[in-house]
C-alpha cells in the first residue's frame, strides 16, 4: 500500500511538470510557471545554506548577479555560448563566495545576515560604478539570435520552461544527496548549535565554506538563465535585493531546511502575486510585498515549520489518523 | 585645503548626530532584548511622515513635532514588543531575524501604498539659514538636529545609569536570568527598551524633516549606517554606537568630498568590510556596555 502510494506520487512528480507546458499553452500562464520554477530553484540553492545550516543570508543576489554578468560578458564580448558562460558564472560565484564567506562568517546570527546584505549591495555599487567593464547603470540588451538553442535562445516559452525545470531538478537532486550524506547531518548540527557541533568534532568553518560555495554556484546558474530569458541585464536587475529576499522568503514560508519547502513556498507566493496582479493591475506598487510580508509574519508567528509542516500535520491527522504530534520549532 | 577638510568634518559630524539616534536605538534593542531590529529605519520613516503631516496640515514646526512623534513611536514600540517580538524570543535566530525583517518589508510597502514613492519636503524659516564661523558654513537646521540628538542621547545615558528602570534594563542586558531572579520583570523592561529605541528613531525622523526629504525607502539609508556603527561601536554599547556614528558621518562626508558625490555608501560598505576583517568585535574590543 505504502509502496504503491510512493510510486504513484513519484510518477506524478515527473509527469505533471513535464506535461504542463503542453497542456497549458497561454504565454501568461507559462511565464508564471517559469517564474515559479526559477524562484523555487533559487530558494533551493538558498535553503542548502540558509535552511539546513541556518546561515540566514540576505545577500544571494550577489551570486545571481555574478552568474548573470559572467555569462553575458562572455557572450557579448567574446561570443561564447551562455551554456558555457553559465558554468563559468557558477565558478566565479564559487570563488567569490570564499572571500565573502571569510568576512561574513566572522559574525553570527543577525549580524551575519547584515554582512551578507552589505556585500551584495557593495557588488551592485561596483557594477554601477565601473562602466567600461560592464556597461555601468545603463546595462545592455543581449543580442537576439532568434532560435538558437546552442546560445540558450529559444522561440517558445516551453523550451525555457524545460531548461529551468532541469535546473530545479538538479538543485533538488543535489539537496537530496547532501541531505542523505554526512554533510547534511553536519549542516543540521551546525544549524542547531554551532558550538556544540564543533565540540563533538564538526569542522564548522569548513562545512560552512563548502555549503556556501555550492549554494553560490547554484544561485549563479539561475542568474544566467534569468538574463537569457529577459534578454537584458543591468546592475539593478542582476543584483536586485528582492532576489535575496525572495530566496529566503520562499524557503521559510514553504518549510525551512526541507527538500520541498522552497518549491511549496514559491508556488504559494508566486501564485498569490500573479492573482493580485491580475485583480489589481500592476500599477499598485507595494501591494505584492505587503502581502508577502504578512504571509511571512503569519508563518513565523503561527507555523514556524512552514507549509510543509502544516501539510505533514494534516496528512498525519486526517489520512493516517494518528493523534496530533507535538509541534517542534525548526 | 584645511578649510575643505574642516567643512567636510563639520557636515559629517552634524549628520552623524542623526545616525547616532538610530544606532543607539538599534544597540539598545540588541543589548536588552537581544534581537536586531531590521525595521528600525522604517520607524525613522514613520517619524518623518508624522512630522510632514503635522507641518503641512497644522503648520507645526517639524522640530516641535518631536513631542508628538516620540510618544507615538514609544507606544508603537511597546505594542510591537508585546504582541510580536515577545512571541519569538528564544535561542532560535530565524524567527527573530525574519519577523523584524517582515515588519520592515510591511511598513515600507504600506508606506508606498499610502503615501506613494514621491519625495516630501517641509520648508521652514530656518531651512536655508546658516551660521558663518571662521570661514566655515554651518546650516542651522542641521545644527539644531545635532544638538537635540546629543541632548536625547545624553538623556538616555542618564536614564540608564540613574533610574531604577534604567538600571533594570542594564541588568537585564548583562544577564537576563539573574535579573529575573532579582525581581525584574523582563517583558516590562523589554517593552520600555523597545519603546525608547523607537522613540529615538521617531526623534531622528522629526529632526531630519527640515533639511531632508521623506520617502518610503528613506529609512534604509539610516539603518544601514546604524548597523555598521553598531558593529563598529561594539554590539550593545550605547557610548560606542554614539562615537562610531559620529565617525561614520565624518567618514561618509569626507568620502563625498574627496572621492565623489555618490561614493558615500561605498565608504560605508568599505568601513563595514574593514571592520569585519580586522575588528569583528568592534573598536571597544568586545566588552558589552
Amino acid at each position: 500500500m505504502a509502496n504503491r502510494w510512493k510510486l504513484l506520487s513519484l510518477a506524478a512528480l515527473v509527469i505533471v511538470p513535464v506535461a504542463l507546458p503542453q497542456v497549458v499553452t497561454g504565454a501568461f500562464a507559462q511565464d508564471i510557471f517559469i517564474r515559479i520554477l526559477l524562484f523555487s530553484f533559487i530558494g533551493v540553492a538558498w535553503n542548502l545554506m540558509g535552511g539546513y545550516a541556518k546561515q540566514l543570508s540576505l545577500g544571494h543576489a550577489a551570486y545571481f548577479g555574478l552568474g548573470a554578468y559572467t555569462s553575458t560578458i562572455m557572450q557579448v564580448d567574446f561570443g561564447i555560448s551562455p551554456w558555457i558562460g553559465m558554468v563559468a558564472g557558477g565558478i566565479v560565484a564559487m570563488l567569490a563566495s570564499l572571500p565573502i564567506g571569510w568576512l561574513c562568517f566572522r559574525l553570527r546570527g543577525p549580524y551575519f545576515t547584515i554582512a551578507t546584505i552589505a556585500t551584495a549591495q557593495a557588488l551592485m555599487l561596483i557594477f554601477l560604478k565601473f562602466r567600461d567593464f560592464a556597461w555601468g547603470a545603463e546595462g545592455t540588451t543581449i543580442p537576439n539570435l532568434g532560435s538558437s538553442p546552442l546560445m540558450m535562445q529559444f522561440e517558445t516559452k516551453a523550451s525555457y520552461y524545460y531548461v529551468v525545470l532541469g535546473l530545479l531538478a538538479l538543485g533538488l537532486v543535489i539537496t537530496y544527496i547532501i541531505e542523505q550524506s554526512w554533510m547534511g547531518y553536519y549542516l543540521v548540527a551546525i544549524g542547531e548549535d554551532q558550538d556544540a557541533a564543533e565540540a563533538i568534532g564538526v569542522n564548522a568553518p569548513r562545512i560552512k565554506r563548502d555549503i556556501y560555495m555550492i549554494s553560490a554556484f547554484l544561485t549563479a546558474l539561475a542568474g544566467t538563465f534569468y538574463v537569457q530569458y529577459i534578454y537584458f541585464i543591468d546592475p539593478a536587475t542582476a543584483f536586485n535585493f528582492s532576489i535575496s529576499i525572495e530566496a529566503a522568503l520562499v524557503s521559510i514560508v514553504g518549510g525551512i531546511g526541507t527538500l520541498w519547502g522552497p518549491v511549496v513556498g514559491t508556488v504559494l507566493l508566486e501564485t498569490t502575486s500573479a492573482l493580485l496582479q491580475s485583480w489589481l493591475g500592476s500599477s499598485t506598487g507595494g501591494i505584492q510585498l505587503t502581502v508577502y510580508a504578512l504571509i511571512l509574519m503569519a508563518v513565523i508567528l503561527w507555523r514556524p515549520t512552514g507549509l510543509i509542516g502544516v501539510m505533514l500535520e494534516a496528512w498525519q491527522r486526517f489520512v493516517l489518523r494518528k493523534p496530533a504530534r507535538v509541534r517542534t520549532s525548526p | 585645503m584645511l578649510e575643505t577638510v574642516a567643512q567636510a568634518v563639520i557636515n559629517g559630524l552634524l549628520i552623524g548626530g542623526i545616525y547616532a539616534l538610530v544606532s543607539i536605538g538599534v544597540t539598545l534593542i540588541f543589548g536588552v532584548v537581544k534581537i536586531v531590529n531590521f525595521a528600525q529605519g522604517e520607524f525613522v520613516m514613520i517619524g518623518m511622515y508624522i512630522s510632514f503631516y503635522l507641518a503641512t496640515q497644522f503648520g507645526i514646526d517639524p522640530i516641535l513635532s518631536l513631542f508628538v512623534s516620540m510618544p507615538v513611536l514609544f507606544v508603537i514600540g511597546v505594542l510591537v514588543q508585546h504582541f510580536l517580538i515577545r512571541r519569538v524570543l528564544g535561542p532560535n535566530d530565524m524567527p527573530q531575524i525574519f519577523l523584524t525583517f517582515a515588519l520592515s518589508l510591511l511598513l515600507l510597502n504600506l508606506a508606498l501604498l499610502l503615501f506613494s514613492a514621491n519625495y516630501r519636503t517641509v520648508h521652514t524659516s530656518y531651512s536655508d539659514e546658516a551660521l558663518h564661523f571662521a570661514g566655515l558654513y554651518i546650516p542651522v537646521a542641521k545644527l539644531i538636529a545635532f544638538v537635540v540628538a546629543m541632548i536625547l542621547s545624553l538623556a538616555l545615558w542618564v536614564f540608564l545609569h540613574t533610574t531604577d528602570l534604567g538600571k533594570a534594563m542594564r541588568a537585564a542586558s548583562q544577564n537576563r536570568d539573574v535579573a529575573t531572579l532579582m525581581g525584574i520583570n523582563p517583558n516590562r523592561v523589554f517593552c520600555v527598551a523597545f519603546g525608547a529605541a523607537l522613540a529615538l528613531a521617531g526623534a531622528a525622523g522629526s529632526l531630519l524633516m527640515p533639511f531632508y526629504s521623506a520617502y518610503p525607502f528613506v529609512g534604509q539609508v539610516f539603518v544601514l549606517m546604524a548597523f555598521v556603527a553598531v558593529v563598529l561601536g561594539t554590539l550593545g554599547n550605547v557610548i560606542g554606537a554614539l562615537v562610531a556614528s559620529l565617525m561614520m558621518g565624518i567618514a561618509e562626508s569626507l568620502g563625498i568630498q574627496f572621492v565623489g558625490a555618490d561614493s558615500g555608501l561605498i565608504v560605508v560598505f568599505a568601513m563595514l568590510l574593514l571592520t569585519l576583517a580586522f575588528k569583528p568585535n568592534g573598536l571597544g574590543g568586545g566588552r558589552v556596555r
